[in-house]
């Protein structure tokens, strides 16, 4: 397959460098590796609700997965995005019926090469999916991931970035009916860089989406998140809501974008970015968005960029906190606001400890 | 709503106010750009020979670049091969007095409600402000008035052409210094071609005695206007700098790109307001100007200040950035825009605040109002260097919508390299509310009246920055834009 990639001289990827996937793509993965090992590492999440299990080695449905409701074949969800559109191999397919429920948690493997594998999930009206994603290892992994949303279904998607080197970049699209709600948390705490685009349409009336996370950034980490939600059908709501953290001379950027259509009255989109710089040589990079066609909606973004607020960690210093801990607390609660959006305990608190085992390294 | 929106659509396609053309003789110099063109208008002015060596070195570099489509605006593409690239009033008024004027342009400048009259008055009257005019009719300066008073100060007004005749190594210092040759592909045609445009000296420890202003008008059918201005402000100076711009009624489109480079040294202040009411096409979108300007200060001293205010009511398609690059310490940069857009206009407008100094602070007030068919977007970009400590930046931008055809679009930059910088965004968009139009008018005052109340309201905060003389002419600009668009 040839590669071509965008360049940095495109306005959506002037913050992202990819200069070193090419080397990646060379590369062969590394079959000695103990890939089960591997996937413990973050400890998979012990949710007794989950009822599919995937294990993903460099793109290849592991033995030990339960496939459950899922379908592996080709997927038929294609998309134009730069990244996303090089994941045409076989991947998998949640389709739900109606009413029908399932808990998916989803272990990707790289062992040093390149990978794209696509999903694709449909939800007939008033089906519940939850689906937990966790990347390990190194090398490139790409994703794409598709989902659809019909009448009153709910999606709760959980993604985390956990590798130890190389690049991970994902491209969730979804597509919500009327009355649909989606909530997607991403968590980038791993040591390898990544990009993250979404692209959430609220298609049907009343829908609700929420997508957000947290980008923790260290070393010469690059983390990127762009997402995009284009409201086309009124009374839609959404909420997107992102923290990054930037350490040594890390970079780490954050572009959210509410798009409102013509027809899209009584919107309300809000958005949240903060940004935060723990060292003098890190980079945050932030740009909220919006592009308003309806004169009748409600869209209002914050942003913020700074330092850990200094009232605070005096107030802490005044009760006997150490100034160490007290950075940690502080940069912890930075971090949850955006994690506490996630709402199966079990998911909520391995993200929690994943974040906190970044914070504490 | 559909019914009130057509009402308030067909209300606001009221005729351009300033649409006419003066008929007097031009000189044009051929149809087309080529190296022989950038020598023409050298010749033409009696520029030195590095004069000419900078433009050419210019133009060999716009032939390499391309124009930038990152903007939010659809425009075709341009001939530029179709234009005309100077064109002078044959009729060369000797710079004494405005008596000596073309009376044709003297009523041209009455019909535009340049107030030259007006500014006669107060400079007769003792005590009374006075404002400094150089009058820039199609890409000549026609008059400078004030010019004693002025060199008396020692505050050096002038053409630019003039100016590269009379103060060589000051222009040769600083032209090109904030807006290099290469910056951007408008710029590089400017920087190539540019045809007229003001020259601003104010000397160590001197406030300007007056509001310096500059009227550009386009007149001539089918002729870019690429004007240069050059303000730099000494050690310790202020001056504040108007910029006024009509232009009468054209079916084709015409280009216009400026550039515009500030300099303030330590402790120096610079004011530069602009109001800008240039044709915007028609209600189909028709005619039109293009409106490409490349604006920029550099607070390279310490404890300098330069503040932009722009009232943007003109043009088919506005690109203009006005930008501070804040390299002194304790610099300070301030950015207040109102841009309306109606009919099918286009504005991509906003603001860079590059921090490169310690305790640099930056303000950025954006109000947006959209009416008709029209685009409005914010862009701006807030960057903060690794050696700049302790920067502080507010950001407010605020988009107004009246009618569901129009759009209102921010998209704003903060890239921060520095864990000292305060950086705080904030963006509304909104309409005006049923509520407001309905004690506006239960008050008494019938639609149009309400509109443009609670629209100067929303944009007080940036027409309050205006010089006097400007707030007058901003306020009923922006009555005269949205006449009608009840939202």
């Amino acid at each position: 397959m040839t590669l071509t990639l965008p360049s940095a001289r495109e306005e959506a990827w002037r913050w992202t460098d990819l200069s070193g996937l090419p080397a990646i793509v060379a590369a062969v993965p590394d079959a000695g590796r103990d890939a089960l090992a591997l996937a413990a590492m973050p400890a998979a999440i012990a949710s007794e609700r989950t009822d599919t299990r995937l294990l993903f080695v460099d793109g290849v449905l592991h033995s030990s997965s339960t496939p459950g409701r899922v379908r592996l074949s080709a997927v038929d969800a294609r998309t134009d995005h730069a990244l996303g559109r090089h994941a045409t191999a076989d991947g998998w397919t949640l389709d739900l019926a109606p009413g029908q429920i399932a808990n998916v948690e989803v272990v990707h493997v790289a062992t040093g090469a390149a990978s794209h594998v696509p999903a694709h999930v449909i939800l007939a009206p008033d089906a519940v999916a939850s689906v937990t994603e966790t990347f390990v290892g190194d090398g490139w992994t790409n994703r794409f991931f598709r989902a659809e949303l019909g009448k009153g279904a709910r999606l709760m998607r959980a993604v985390r970035l956990l590798h130890a080197s190389g690049f991970q970049s994902l491209r969730d699209e979804a597509l919500l009916g009327e009355g649909a709600s989606l909530v997607a948390t991403v968590l980038g705490a791993g040591e390898g860089s990544s990009r993250v685009d979404a692209l959430v349409t609220i298609a049907g009336e009343q829908a609700f989406a929420e997508y957000g996370g947290a980008m923790l950034a260290r070393g010469e980490q690059r983390h990127e998140a762009a997402a995009v939600v284009r409201h086309a059908a009124p009374h839609g709501q959404s909420h997107q809501s992102w923290r990054a953290v930037a350490d040594d001379r890390a970079v780490a950027s954050l572009a959210a974008r509410v798009e409102v259509a013509r027809h899209a009255q009584k919107t309300d989109g809000i958005q949240s970015l903060k940004g935060l710089l723990l060292k003098r040589t890190a980079t945050v990079n932030i740009k909220p968005e919006l592009e308003i066609f309806a004169d009748d909606v409600k869209c209002a973004h914050g942003a913020t960029v700074g330092e850990l607020d200094r009232q605070s960690l005096f107030y802490l210093a005044s009760r006997g906190v150490d100034p160490a801990r007290a950075r940690a607390i502080l940069t912890r609660a930075f971090v949850a606001d955006a994690l506490d959006r996630i709402g199966e305990e079990a998911v909520r608190d391995a993200f929690v400890a994943d974040a906190d085992r970044w914070l504490d390294a | 709503m559909a019914t009130k929106n057509a009402e308030a659509i067909a209300a606001a396609n009221k005729k351009y106010e300033w649409g006419f053309a003066t008929d007097i003789e031009q000189d044009f110099a051929p149809k087309g750009l080529s190296e022989d063109t950038v020598r023409y208008i050298s010749a033409k002015k009696g520029e030195p020979e590095w004069m000419l060596d900078w433009r050419l070195k210019a133009y060999r570099m716009w032939l390499e670049l391309e124009a930038p489509d990152w903007a939010k605006l659809n425009v075709p593409p341009i001939d530029y091969q179709d234009a005309y690239y100077y064109a002078e009033p044959k009729v060369k008024p000797t710079l004494a007095s405005l008596d000596e004027l073309d009376p044709e342009i003297r009523r041209t400048y009455e019909k535009l409600g340049i107030p030259i009259e007006e500014q006669k008055v107060l400079a007769g009257v003792e005590g009374a402000r006075k404002v400094a005019v150089d009058a820039v009719f199609d890409s000549v300066s026609v008059a400078t008035t004030f010019r004693k008073e002025l060199e008396a100060a020692g505050v050096i007004f002038r053409s630019i052409s003039e100016a590269i005749r009379e103060y060589p190594d000051l222009v040769r210092r600083w032209l090109g210094k904030v807006v290099p040759q290469r910056d951007n592909y408008f710029a590089t045609l400017n920087s190539a071609v540019f045809s007229d445009g003001t020259f601003v000296y104010i000397p160590e420890g001197v406030r300007c005695p007056m509001e310096l202003s500059t009227y550009f008008r386009i007149n001539a059918e089918n002729t870019g206007q690429f004007e240069r201005t050059l303000i730099v402000a000494d050690k310790g100076s202020y001056v504040s700098y108007l910029e006024g711009c009509t232009a009468p009624m054209r079916d084709e489109n015409q280009l216009h790109a400026a550039v515009v480079e500030l300099v303030a040294l330590d402790d120096a202040e610079i004011k530069y307001s602009t109001v800008q009411n240039w044709y915007p096409g028609d209600e189909n979108g028709l005619g039109g100007i293009y409106n490409f300007v490349t604006k920029r200060a550099l607070c390279q001293g310490r404890n300098s200040k330069v503040s932009w205010t722009q009232v943007e009511t003109g043009s088919a398609v506005t690109w203009k950035y006005p930008s501070c690059v804040l390299a002194g310490d304790g610099s300070v940069g301030e950015f207040y825009s109102v841009a309306v857009t109606n009919n099918l206009q286009q504005a991509d407008t906003g603001t860079k605040m590059i921090h490169l100094g310690k305790n640099t602070r930056s303000t950025i007030v954006s109000k947006g109002i959209s009416a008709g068919r029209s685009d409005n977007t914010y862009r701006g970009l807030v960057r903060v260097a690794p050696t700049a400590e302790s920067v502080r930046n507010f950001t407010q931008c605020d988009s107004l919508l009246l009618g569901d055809q129009c759009g209102a679009h921010t998209v704003p930059y903060i890239e921060v390299r520095n864990p000292t910088a305060t950086i705080e965004h904030e963006a509304t968009t909104s309409k005006i509310s049923d509520d407001q139009m309905f004690y506006a008018t239960q008050r008494g005052l019938d639609q149009e009246a309400a509109v443009a109340l609670i629209v100067n309201g929303f944009a007080r905060e940036v027409l309050q920055q205006l010089p006097m003389e400007f707030a007058v002419e901003a306020q009923k600009l922006l009555g005269i834009s949205l006449e009608g668009s009840v939202g």
